[in-house]
């Protein structure tokens, strides 16, 4: 049990940093991992709860430049629902339409999927392959991170306790680009994952360009494949070269034994499930 | 005049009678339910699966201000619960698996309630554990209780014929062991009790979600050390039952206690976490099975050996063997069975009755032999099954007489509306471990008591009618409501007999005070049973009322006739006068009466002599299910694609109550079959929570293709049979059937979960 002390829901942006300033604050957005976390007793709320969904700054998304910048407390179902986003970026439109069930999804938010840092975080792969960057804001000053590397450990980030997620920005992706998202859950919904597997590529007549490989649920945090990015990248899709992928992809990935799966099963559907993709892809 | 037409009721398609409220969101659960003054209960549970109690500190607890009692067990008599009377409220000396139940708390709120338990100091010294059933039975194993040395809680042996002699006259002979896992009942409406004494009299009524009221009166009585015409028990509105309320366990009478210890009524209700790990499973079990045939399709033996992992402590789930033996000595005709079974203790999670009772688990067993011999002696997977089938008429070696029997119907109908056979031959032909997506499709039936079954003193159900002056009908019976439907059958049976319509009728269900005995809600036996003394009672009710309005109307009773809320004259429909007018004249006449009738229903079953034999049901359900699957051999992942079910039901009476059994029971089936497993490690739970422990979602829930074989069973009321468990029989066997056709991989251990199945494609693969 927590004792929360204070509970402040700021209208200002600059409100909710001083708030945070002391780093003695647990942030709540949708509160759909937060609640369940501290019923569960595995996170202690600090003495302050501080409510972020009133911050208009955090909200909405726009194209700014060659990116889209998404507000951190843009919604689950607003990836999917909203045309221009699921438009720009059907990877994440795609996660989203599998991620938990609706009513989840009407109040989870992007932020906080990405802050909680779960190996199987369902938004975190999609934003991995499209080469996403956050940013973060304190009373102190803005900072933008790429989101590669900001996942440290299951449950951890980059992100200091003073500073506040703000936003994500994702590059548009280029013309011919092709992306795949696949969610292996034992069930078609309300699934946690067992393994996700994203790919991003531009298909060039030279053969694949910007090749990105991300995994979920097979190691600590999700995670970028470079081994098997780099043995793509340049290349044509041949069935020797698939073979290979699968099995370059299989060993890189670092997954353990838990209630959803082994480890061994983990890096079998990683093997398949790539292979797959990567046949859909040169079948394209 | 006014002519009032025929008009049934039997058959149409009532809505439950509870469901307006229940969909509205305005049905009073327990959770609703709070007494003046009442306490919170709860308790403290063990972290360790196999310990002694060396010391138990709860001063810190009991000081904590808004704590009003604190228990242990120094505190109560040490009386035994359950099957075995080996499971004590609360445990002093012991602990023998994690959900005991080590010290309990009355307290002003929850919050306070949770703070105490948190106080609670317990020493232990571990012990050995045991996690493995057939460790249990090796020398020199840890032994958990010291009155059964040997780790055997319950053995039960039974034969027929003479295997010896029907093996040597197989021409094929197939052995296999089946591993059947532990899952729970996951009902929406978790345990729950709260317990309120009289001031004065010290009488106790209890508010319980049981589903046997009456008998828990007498265990109630006897571990309280009360007279049980004492205590009353009234059961709110229960959200679910499937057999897991059908036991006293230690929660319920540790919740007295702390009514007692602090003259308060204290309410009890589990979380749902503590759902999983405190309420009963069903039982696993490890089934070696070896089966002949000759080579024409005739059954030649059977020989059964099974092991069930009973857990810490003996609940009804170490009796299934009672059912699973029918399955296997009479589902086909076999001359020659030999079944040996032992349920032994381990430091595991303790079994307790689930709808189906250990038939689950045989059927897996027998449906995959019946496709293994007909496939090894070349006959066709149906055929083979009608060759076998029992039929009306026939009386097994075990007693069972099928006076209805509709099970060749159900096969044929079955396999004839899913197109059996040509696909399981298509299949066949293109079957194989690797290579994308394969389909299959396969088979099995069941089956199972439909007319009670007669394992207590008496399998009988009480009911009283009364008729008010304004022709409306209360049916007080003795079986309970634990969302089934049974009310509803019970008051469209009396409405058809006395002619009035559904609006007329109240059921009162759920007070021992009021309602005659019962014996509980189990073995699919309410409509049959309850339904049958509902219908003796409307019968006395309808001859006194005939036998009145002959006297007003100079007709004779056998000329009249109840119908449309009027006595009417038999021959024509014509309306002789409204029954509350009736009811009314005989209420105030100069000899004054009221309407009010009582008939209790024994059924004409006997009870099983030592060796098991008799015909321990008044009838039988019987049910062939085929489902087609598709099988990903990239990742395992089984779709189940559709069912076809065919079932004998004896008669339909709530067309859409018996359509939603059916549905939900195969929906429970298909849970069992590929997705529920409670996932134990060292006697630990690890999914204790519907984020791991997975039921069945919507999406996955198949196309489905329900028929009933009406066999108008000659016992049954209005020729109907029980069916309560039977839908959730099938499911596992006949997917297990379904991958083998698929992928030529016979898999042998449930849940067919995506891992298990893509492991055992990769080494079907590799052998």
């Amino acid at each position: 049990m927590t004792a929360i002390e204070r509970y402040l829901a700021p209208a200002s942006l600059d409100d909710a940093l001083a708030a945070l300033a002391g780093g003695n604050a647990t942030i709540l957005a949708g509160g759909t991992d937060l609640m369940v976390q501290s019923h569960g007793g595995k996170t202690r709320l600090r003495p302050v709860l501080l409510n972020i969904r009133r911050l208009p700054e955090l909200a909405g998304h726009s194209i700014e430049g060659e990116s889209v910048r998404i507000g951190a407390l843009t919604t689950i179902n607003q990836l999917r629902e909203d045309a221009t986003l699921a438009k720009a970026l059907p990877l994440l439109a795609e996660a989203a339409d599998r991620f938990a069930s609706d009513q989840v999804r009407n109040m989870a938010t992007i932020g906080g999927n990405v802050c909680n840092a779960s190996p199987a975080g369902d938004t975190l792969v999609p934003l991995l392959v499209l080469d996403a960057e956050v940013e973060l804001a304190s009373a102190s000053g803005r900072r933008r991170l790429p989101i590669n590397g900001f996942f440290t450990g299951p449950g951890r980030t980059l992100r200091q306790p003073e500073e506040l997620l703000t936003a994500i920005y994702v590059p548009m992706p280029r013309l011919r680009t092709v992306s795949r998202f696949v969610k292996f859950g034992t069930r078609p919904a309300l699934d946690i994952s067992a393994v996700s597997l994203g790919f991003k590529a531009e298909l060039t007549p030279a053969g694949l360009a910007n090749v990105r490989v991300a995994f979920g649920a097979v190691g600590p945090t999700p995670m970028r494949g470079p081994g098997t990015e780099a043995l793509l990248e340049g290349q044509r899709l041949t069935p020797a070269l698939i073979a290979k992928a699968a099995e370059t992809a299989m060993a890189e990935i670092t997954p353990i034994d838990d209630v959803r799966a082994t480890a061994w099963y983990r890096r079998e559907l990683v093997h398949n499930l790539l292979r797959k993709v990567l046949n859909d892809v040169a079948d394209h | 005049m006014t002519v009032i037409e025929k008009d049934s009721l039997i058959g149409k398609r009532l809505t439950k009678m509870d469901a307006p409220e229940k969909t509205a969101g305005k049905t009073r659960y327990i959770h609703d339910i709070n007494l003046p003054g009442q306490l919170v209960g709860m308790i403290l549970r063990t972290d360790r699966v196999h310990a002694i109690i060396k010391s138990i500190d709860t001063s810190a607890a009991r000081a904590l201000p808004g704590v009003h009692a604190v228990l242990t067990a120094k505190d109560l008599p040490q009386k035994g619960l359950g099957v075995n009377k080996d499971n004590p409220p609360l445990k002093g000396e012991r602990v023998r698996c994690e959900r005991d139940e080590i010290a309990a708390v009355a307290a002003e709120s929850e919050e306070i309630a949770a703070q105490a338990l948190r106080l609670i100091k317990v020493e232990y010294e571990d012990l050995a554990p045991l996690f493995d059933p057939e460790a249990a039975l090796r020398p020199g194993a840890p032994v958990i209780h010291e009155s059964k040395p040997d780790n055997v809680a319950m053995a039960f042996d039974y034969s027929h014929g003479d295997v010896v002699a029907g093996e040597a006259e197989s021409d094929v002979v197939v052995e296999d062991t089946f591993t059947l896992h532990r899952v729970t009942h996951c009902c929406m409406g978790v345990s729950g009790i709260i317990a309120d004494f009289e001031a004065t009299s010290g009488n106790l009524t209890l508010y319980s979600n049981t589903q046997v009221p009456f008998l828990h009166k007498r265990e109630f009585a006897e571990v309280l050390g009360m007279d049980p015409g004492r205590i009353r028990i009234i059961q709110p509105p229960i959200g679910g039952g499937f057999g897991s309320k059908l036991d006293i366990y230690p929660f319920e009478p540790i919740c007295v206690y702390l009514a007692q210890a602090t003259r308060r009524p204290v309410k009890l209700v589990f979380t749902r976490a503590e759902e999983f790990l405190a309420s009963p499973t069903r039982q696993p079990a490890i089934v070696r099975l070896r089966s002949g045939a000759k080579k024409d399709g005739t059954l030649t033996f059977r020989t059964v050996d099974i092991l069930l992992d009973n857990g810490g402590y003996t609940s009804w789930g170490a009796t299934i063997p009672f059912v699973m033996m029918q399955t296997f000595s009479s589902l086909y005709r076999v001359p020659h069975c030999l079944y040996h079974t032992k349920a032994v203790y381990t430091n595991n999670p303790y079994a307790g009755s689930f709808r189906g009772y250990g038939n689950l688990q045989a059927t897996f067993a027998i449906e995959a032999h019946m496709d293994k011999m007909a496939d090894a002696i070349g006959m066709d997977a149906l055929d083979f099954r009608m060759k076998n089938a029992q039929v009306a008429g026939e009386v097994t070696p075990q007693g069972m007489d099928f006076k209805t029997c509709g099970l060749q119907d159900c096969l044929t109908l079955a396999a004839r509306d899913s197109d059996f056979a040509a696909k399981r031959s298509a299949y066949a032909a293109r079957k194989g471990a690797v290579g994308g997506v394969k389909r299959g499709i396969g088979m099995a039936s069941m089956l199972h008591v439909g007319g009670g079954a007669k394992i207590y003193p008496s399998d009988g159900c009480g009911t009283n009618i009364k008729l008010d002056d304004f022709g409306h009908v209360t049916i007080m019976t003795g079986a309970s409501e634990i969302g089934q439907g049974s009310e509803t059958v019970l008051a469209q049976l009396v409405c058809e007999e006395l002619g009035v319509p559904m609006s007329a009728v109240t059921v009162v269900n759920n007070d021992t005070d009021i309602t005659p005995w019962d014996v509980g809600v189990h073995a699919s036996r309410t409509t049959f049973i309850a339904g049958n003394s509902a219908v003796g009672a409307a019968r006395k009710a309808k001859a006194k009322i005939l036998a009145a309005a002959a006297g007003l109307s100079n007709l004779p009773a056998e000329q009249l006739d109840l119908r449309g809320g009027h006595v009417i004259r038999a021959e024509d429909g014509e309306s002789v006068m409204p029954l509350a007018k009736l009811l009314r004249s005989l209420h105030f006449s100069d000899k004054a009466e009221l309407v009010t009738t009582s008939h209790y229903y024994e059924p004409p079953s006997v009870h099983q002599d030592k060796g098991f034999k008799g015909n321990v049901s008044a009838a039988y359900a019987w049910a062939t299910q085929v489902v087609e699957i598709e099988v990903d051999t990239d990742t395992g992942i089984v779709t189940l694609l559709k069912v076809w079910a065919a079932h004998d039901v004896g008669r339909v009476l709530n067309r859409l109550g018996i359509e939603g059994q059916i549905e939900g029971g195969i929906v429970m089936g298909q849970g069992y079959a590929l997705t529920e497993d409670m996932i134990m490690v060292e006697g630990h739970l690890k999914n204790a929570g519907f984020t791991d422990y997975k039921l069945i979602t919507a999406p996955e829930i198949p196309e489905m293709s329900i028929e009933f074989i009406e066999t108008m069973d000659g016992e049954g009321p209005q020729g109907a049979k029980g069916v309560g468990e039977a839908p959730a029989i099938c499911m596992a066997a006949a997917i297990g059937n379904a991958i083998e056709n698929a992928t030529g991989v016979r898999l042998t251990s449930l849940p067919f979960t995506p891992e298990r199945v893509y492991r055992g494609l990769k080494q079907g693969a590799a052998s």
